[in-house]
């Protein structure tokens, strides 16, 4: 009897292991065998060394993915750095920038940055109009602006917090022996915050290599892998397979490499960080202070430029293509409820629906893989971090591949969206509810056990009221990020399953910026109002577990 | 109810950590588990809660067969050294939890529960949430929650050792108060002996998964089984010496660095090697070289108010602890020459 009073959990993780086999190791291990091509012998491999089109898509990943690292490395670390330990003239604004990768779409960043400085932009124009000319923002120049300032936080979180943990008595014992305070702070400080700041930057290196939006919007005229996939996926008459898994594989390779860089890196200087007293931030006075301000200011305001671009572009006269900057109208916002609301109900619909059931299956999978521990968690812990290493286009390609036809036709109902929206945020989920699961001590199940409550009894009475806090965080999270979902859900979606991003993203396709605006304005709508609504009237703590 | 254990075998993590183990334990009684950290005191208490499976043998409450019963329907209150009080829920709730998972009515809930709190002193603290309490105060609603539900056992899990020192022997006593109050079977596990030696009618030592001997904390202290029994309980000097054939209770003499040291055999022993027992403060320091006294070198002093403990160096280059209690017990220098003189009834010689 004692086994099976274990074994209840023991069925549940078989539960959770089928459905993460049925809906994510089956579609990857289809992604990876297709490329080996069909019946008729045709290797994605051999046409892949025999065109240089896709050398040059891998080799400008590549480049993009370690200059966008670099760039908002280079952004993000001072940034933590002014923020943790300085206090400045403006430093409560800087405090706003982690909400702004949650606010701002990627389809709508890469949109308003078109509608300022694309060949049709305000910038652009009213630059021309006094007769300077910049160099066109498709290609490179815009490929790494937009997704230096879509990403740059990422980084900034990431090393703001390892700072903010760092004991600053190790500084202090550095200085007592005899270095100076600035060497101090680079010799103790830097080898404890590295591994932090490695962690981030391999999560926008592998954003980067995944990154389809901007990628497919602004780079026209570089080839890049993630595009060339989904080309391959949803070619105009008649997709590839064969290629589509081929160029999935390279691009599931990429990440892994660097996934093990960065293990083998941090694992050659290990450092057992020691939480401790949190240094007092000093205050930068004068010009230093002065100038630190304005710098991380201007990067805010830069940062969140897209939002007042959309406002404008929802409300400017167009014609077509073109936009009448200055002149106003209401006309595309009306328009969108009256004649096409659809997409917006369908994104509130899917994204609800995720939220549910992606939330429900990682509060109880994070519950099995922390305190329930058996022969099977260890799977379902690494099952459930993979799609981190799997772009949105992938995890679309792998349910298209499995559910088309077959034991279980999805293709062309909602679930599939949803599904696509579940399993590209359950590494997040499972990540938010463990990190509460790990401060719950054993014994308080233990206590309501023995206290004549059974096991399964006890997980919600004792358990689940403390994961509460969390568990709203990480719906909140889910929604926002789901809501905005473009890269796998534009392969997977039918017709009349259009979501919001979905929209936007075909009609900046047809150049018509001001409905995508419209739409854009809606979809920030969506996003901000759970948020405001939970932090500021239920007072959830969005990034309390730093997911 | 008596909790009777036959050939326990358990085992954590792929290693046998219990083999073989047999206890019987009084109904009523309060018995501790005492031994250092990873001598499987806590396997053993967590193997009669039921949250650690035994592998084979049998674990009986009061005649009653539980060896495979899942834990819930042990009923066991328990007490964990984390307090592991419910944080969402208040105090009165917390203490509640045990009577409402028995769907006993909200009116008997609320006059148990409040009693329960008189009891432990914190009948004013019901509407509090546990983060609002002290550590001593958190403890006695684990307490109360734990007896509220009058279990057929009460099981402790280092339930002190968070407190601090003050704190520890005010709940050692209200915990000891309620346990002879509700004449509960209490299984205790601890490290500190002389927590095990306040509050126990018996007490078991454990070492390496065995239990190393079980008595009366007086057996426990003047009769040890074993030199780690010893040891462990008393902090006491071993001297490996030889011996020649004892009858169990004989008082003779042993030979020490050439001289002779009367002392008693517990136990039979045969020829050969043995363990001389001789606690700190059973040893007398005397001045200069009295006769039949052994002689020493005072090698350190520590001075500890009421009495002082010394280091001395035998002949042989042995180091012996001694603690002088009565007197001028501060008076011998480091590096003065003296005799030491053994209790002969309290000095044990034990086989090895």
């Amino acid at each position: 009897m004692s086994a099976q009073f274990r074994s209840v959990w023991f069925w549940f993780s078989v539960l959770a292991l089928a459905i993460l086999a049925v809906f994510l190791l089956y579609p990857l291990l289809n992604v990876l065998t297709g490329s080996f091509g069909g019946a008729g012998g045709r290797s994605g491999w051999v046409i892949l060394a025999g065109d240089p089109k896709y050398a040059a898509a891998i080799t400008n990943t590549i480049v993009l993915g370690l200059a966008v690292t670099l760039s908002t490395t280079l952004i993000g670390v001072p940034l933590a750095y002014f923020t943790a330990r300085f206090e400045f003239p403006g430093k409560g604004i800087v405090a706003v920038l982690p909400l702004v990768t949650l606010v701002i779409p990627e389809v709508i960043a890469a949109q308003t940055w078109l509608m300022m400085l694309g060949n049709n932009g305000f910038i652009t124009r009213w630059l021309g109009a006094r007769g300077i000319d910049i160099p066109s923002f498709y290609g490179w120049p815009g490929l790494i602006t937009v997704m230096t300032f879509t990403y740059y936080t990422y980084i900034y979180i990431g090393t703001l917090a390892a700072i903010r943990g760092f004991d600053v008595q190790l500084e202090e014992a550095a200085q007592s022996l005899g270095t100076s305070p600035s060497r101090s702070r680079l010799n103790v400080m830097l080898p404890v915050v590295l591994p932090s700041v490695l962690a981030s930057a391999l999560l926008v290196f592998t954003l980067v290599v995944g990154n389809f939006a901007t990628a497919t919007i602004l780079g026209s005229r570089v080839p890049l892998l993630s595009v060339l996939t989904y080309q391959a996926a949803v070619a105009e008459g008649g997709s590839d397979p064969v290629m589509q898994s081929t160029l999935a594989t390279v691009s599931i390779a990429m990440v892994m490499i660097v996934l093990f860089l960065q293990r083998w890196v941090v694992s050659r200087g290990r450092h057992e960080v020691t939480q401790g007293r949190g240094a007092r931030a000093q205050r930068l006075r004068g010009l230093a202070g002065l100038a630190t301000g304005v710098l991380a200011a201007l990067l805010v305001i830069v940062s969140l430029l897209p939002l007042g671009s959309i406002v404008i572009g929802a409300f400017t006269v167009s014609r077509g293509p073109v936009m009448r900057w200055g002149e106003w109208t209401t006309v595309h916002v009306e328009r969108l409820f009256r004649i096409a609301p659809d997409p917006v109900l369908n994104t509130l619909a899917y994204s609800a629906m995720a939220t549910v059931i992606g939330i429900t299956f990682s509060a109880l999978v994070s519950y099995l893989i922390v305190k329930k521990r058996n022969v099977l968690t260890p799977a379902l812990d690494y099952l459930t971090a993979l799609p981190l290493a799997l772009s949105g286009t992938i995890i679309g390609i792998g349910l298209l591949m499995s559910f088309n036809t077959g034991f279980l036709p999805l293709t062309g109902t909602a679930s599939i969206i949803v599904l696509a929206y579940i399993v590209r945020r359950l590494p997040f989920g499972i990540r938010n509810a463990s990190s509460t699961l790990y401060n719950i001590p054993n014994s308080i199940e233990e206590a309501s056990i023995s206290l004549g409550v059974p096991p399964v009894a006890t997980f919600f009475k004792v358990v689940l009221p403390l994961m509460v806090p969390a568990i709203a965080a990480a719906a909140v999270l889910t929604w926002t990020t789901t809501v905005a979902e473009l890269s796998a859900s534009i392969i997977v979606y039918s017709g009349g399953r259009e979501t919001m991003p979905i929209q936007i993203y075909k009609l900046i396709d047809s150049n018509l910026m001001a409905q995508a605006s419209a739409y854009g304005l809606v979809l920030v709508a969506v996003i901000l109002i759970p948020i405001i609504v939970a932090t500021r009237i239920f007072k959830v703590d969005l990034f309390s577990s730093k997911s | 109810m008596g909790i009777a254990i036959e050939d326990l075998a358990v085992s954590y993590g792929g290693t046998r950590v219990i083999d073989g183990l047999a206890l019987a334990i009084e109904p009523g009684s309060f018995f501790t588990l005492l031994g250092p950290s990873g001598c499987g005191k806590t396997t053993l208490l967590r193997t009669i809660a039921g949250f650690v499976p035994a592998e084979r043998g049998h674990l009986r409450f009061g005649g009653a067969e539980v060896t495979h019963l899942p834990p819930h329907r042990r009923d066991i209150g328990m007490v964990f050294q984390d307090y592991a009080l419910f944080p969402d829920k208040t105090v009165f709730e917390n203490v509640a939890y045990g009577l409402r998972a028995r769907r006993h009515p909200d009116a008997a809930v609320k006059a148990k529960v409040g009693a329960a709190l008189e009891r432990v002193g914190l009948g004013h603290l019901g509407a509090r949430h546990p983060a609002a309490l002290s550590g001593g105060q958190r403890q006695r609603v684990a307490l109360a929650r734990a007896l509220v539900i009058q279990p057929q056992v009460l099981l402790m899990d280092e339930p002190l050792s968070n407190l601090d020192a003050k704190l520890r022997i005010q709940v050692r006593e209200t915990i000891v108060e309620l346990q002879r109050e509700a004449k509960i079977t209490t299984v205790f596990v601890t490290h500190d002996r002389e927590e095990a030696l306040a509050m126990s009618d018996r007490i078991g030592v454990m070492n390496k998964g065995r239990l190393e001997q079980v008595g009366s904390p007086s057996q426990i202290y003047r009769e040890p089984a074993t030199g780690y029994v010893a040891d462990f309980v008393g902090g006491a000097n071993l001297v490996e010496v030889e011996t020649v054939t004892r009858q169990a209770g004989e008082i003779g003499p042993i030979a020490l660095d050439g001289i002779a040291i009367t002392a008693r055999a517990p136990a039979a022993l045969t020829p050969g090697r043995a363990i001389l027992v001789a606690r700190p403060e059973d040893i007398i320091i005397a001045e200069g070289h009295a006769q039949d006294a052994l002689p020493a070198t005072v090698a350190h002093r520590q001075y500890l108010g009421g009495k002082t403990s010394y280091k001395v160096t035998l002949a042989g280059g042995r180091v012996l602890a001694v603690d002088l209690q009565s007197g001028a017990h501060d008076r011998f220098e480091p590096g003065a020459s003296v005799g030491l003189v053994f209790d002969p009834t309290k000095t044990l010689v034990l086989a090895s």
